[in-house]
């Protein structure tokens, strides 16, 4: 057992008494059964494991309404001019958003707006996000911050934390980017450079930036304290509010003292962008579903993808609409919540080792890089 | 006269042979001193770093070498973080989207064009033996698998 697993073990038995399991939503439905059933026949559906296409979930809404809102993250918006594939993606991402009939109650977006941060980069991604006309709100993530260090993005889109009540559901957005360790001061980097390595997912510079950090842990013990422990809380992050893969920074560093803080709660659900891909875990009583990007798909990681995640297909390299989308959730009045990829084409998940993102890449071993080691740090994205 | 002729090429052949030979360092045939594995071994990572640059969009490399990689702010490294979903080691094999029997420097130069928007390179250039090092270095300890899909 290595150590990540190991300290994974820990954790678990840590938090999760005996017999625990993250409240009673995720019984598989009538619906996910249905679903499975047409897919993989019956006698496959054992073996799915509860990660249907359609993930349905128990917000426990009582008598509340049923209402929807939409997830659109990560992107990476370059200028107009540069690069026009990201722009359209954005583009379709948002006209389907707006053209959800009934129409979602909000629209979160969940950063990585911008690709180097650029006002241009921010403004040409509010331009288009201006196809929603319904709700919108917001949380950054670390390619929309670290050029001007979140002047822009929070004049154009406010407070990177905040918090609402919905429907019976307490909404929480969590700033999981703003709170670097200073790598670029010493190093007299330019803020160009700082944002280059920022954007650099496999380099080795910008270190552990990825955190939740003690006043805003505060701010979150104090946002819940006085909403009852078994209602529904969603939080919203733009990183996994776990330890998946720290070298590519798919966690927030404080993970452990995060989940300190949600451990009282019954029915959290994370939900996070950054990591471009289908993800499905739980830790403790929090479940955590990843998000597709709009821009593109990043592989799962060499190790640590949760063995609850029901893997994304293979993408096929050659189509840019292909492993990206957005997130349709539908919370019914029966009391349940559905979670719908909404990858452009017809199958999600990989069902076959050879068609599966994380089959496929059972042999690779894999190593950090060299280049990015030797001061002044050549190699970061321009 | 025919006799003669044979004979000149033959020695023709040998004094040439006789130049190669001197001209090109030979191998194994010393013990091989710590100082020389280093230096094979520097030959090697500088383009393993040269590799790692180009990978990750780095500029100043693509201008020294005369590629563009990419037209569209796009690195190799944004959909490959580490090299990784490349795998180097399964090379040759028949690729899907380019419809052949490929190589790895084949597929190298199908990303460029197709994923990345950029300007293929000649596959025997320094830049695509500076990819191919990258990648293999990054990918080292994988099984060898050619042919696998």
């Amino acid at each position: 057992m290595d150590e990540m697993e190991r300290e994974r073990r820990e954790m678990d038995k840590e938090l999760r008494s005996a017999g625990d399991r993250p409240d009673r939503s995720l019984r598989i439905t009538r619906r996910t059964f249905l679903h499975k059933s047409v897919l993989a026949g019956a006698a496959g559906a054992a073996t799915y494991g509860w990660f249907p296409l359609i993930n349905t979930l128990d917000f426990a809404l009582g008598a509340q309404p049923a209402f929807k809102f939409a997830w659109i993250s990560d992107n990476h918006l370059y200028p107009k001019d540069v690069n026009t594939r990201f722009v359209d993606k954005a583009t379709r991402a948002a006209k389907e958003v707006q053209a959800m009939n009934p129409p979602a109650d909000f629209l979160i977006h969940g950063g990585d707006l911008a690709q180097l941060g650029d006002p241009v980069e921010l403004d040409l991604g509010n331009e288009i996000l201006k196809e929603v006309k319904i709700r919108k709100v917001f949380i950054p993530g670390e390619h929309d911050w670290y050029l001007d260090l979140g002047k822009k993005w929070t004049r154009l889109f406010g407070q990177p934390n905040w918090t609402f009540d919905h429907k019976g559901v307490r909404f929480v957005g969590l700033d999981t980017v703003s709170r670097a360790p200073d790598y670029w001061t010493v190093k007299k980097m330019t803020h160009k450079e700082r944002m280059g390595h920022m954007a650099t997912l496999d380099g080795s510079v910008a270190g552990p930036w990825a955190g939740v950090g003690r006043d805003q842990l505060e701010w979150l013990n104090r946002t819940l304290s006085n909403w009852p422990k078994d209602r529904p809380v969603v939080v919203f992050s733009h990183n996994p509010l776990y330890e998946y893969y720290p070298p590519w920074n798919f966690w927030v560093r404080d993970w452990r003292e995060v989940q300190e803080v949600l451990r009282p709660y019954t029915n959290v659900t994370n939900i996070h962008g950054h990591v471009h891909q289908v993800l499905y875990n739980e830790i403790g009583k929090m479940r955590s579903i990843g998000m597709l990007a709009t821009s593109w798909p990043w592989p799962y990681a060499p190790e640590g993808v949760p063995a609850l995640t029901k893997c994304m297909v293979r993408v096929d390299p050659g189509d840019p609409f292909d492993g990206v989308g957005w997130s349709r959730l539908t919370l019914t009045a029966a009391e349940k919540a559905e979670n719908e990829y909404v990858m452009w084409r017809k199958d999600v998940l990989g069902e076959t080792p050879w068609d599966s993102g994380c089959a496929d890449n059972v042999n690779q071993i894999l190593h950090p890089r060299i280049a990015d080691r030797e001061w002044p740090y050549p190699g970061a994205s321009k | 006269m025919t006799i003669t002729r044979y004979a000149l090429i033959a020695a023709g052949a040998s004094l040439g042979l006789l130049v190669l030979m001197t001209s090109r360092a030979l191998a194994h045939k010393e013990k091989h001193t710590p100082e020389q594995l280093k230096a094979f071994e520097e030959v090697f990572m500088e383009q393993v770093k040269i590799g790692d640059l180009l990978f990750h969009g780095d500029e100043a490399t693509q201008k020294n070498l005369g590629v563009q990689l990419s037209r569209t702010g796009m690195a190799c490294a944004m959909c490959h973080p580490f090299a990784s979903d490349i795998h180097p080691h399964e090379f040759p094999k028949f690729q899907e989207q380019i419809g052949k029997f490929a190589t790895l420097r084949d597929m190298i130069n199908w990303c460029i064009e197709k994923a990345s928007e950029g300007v293929t390179i000649d596959s025997d250039s320094d830049a695509m033996k500076a990819l191919e090092a990258y990648m293999y270095w990054s990918n080292r300890g994988s099984k060898l698998d050619p042919g696998r899909h």
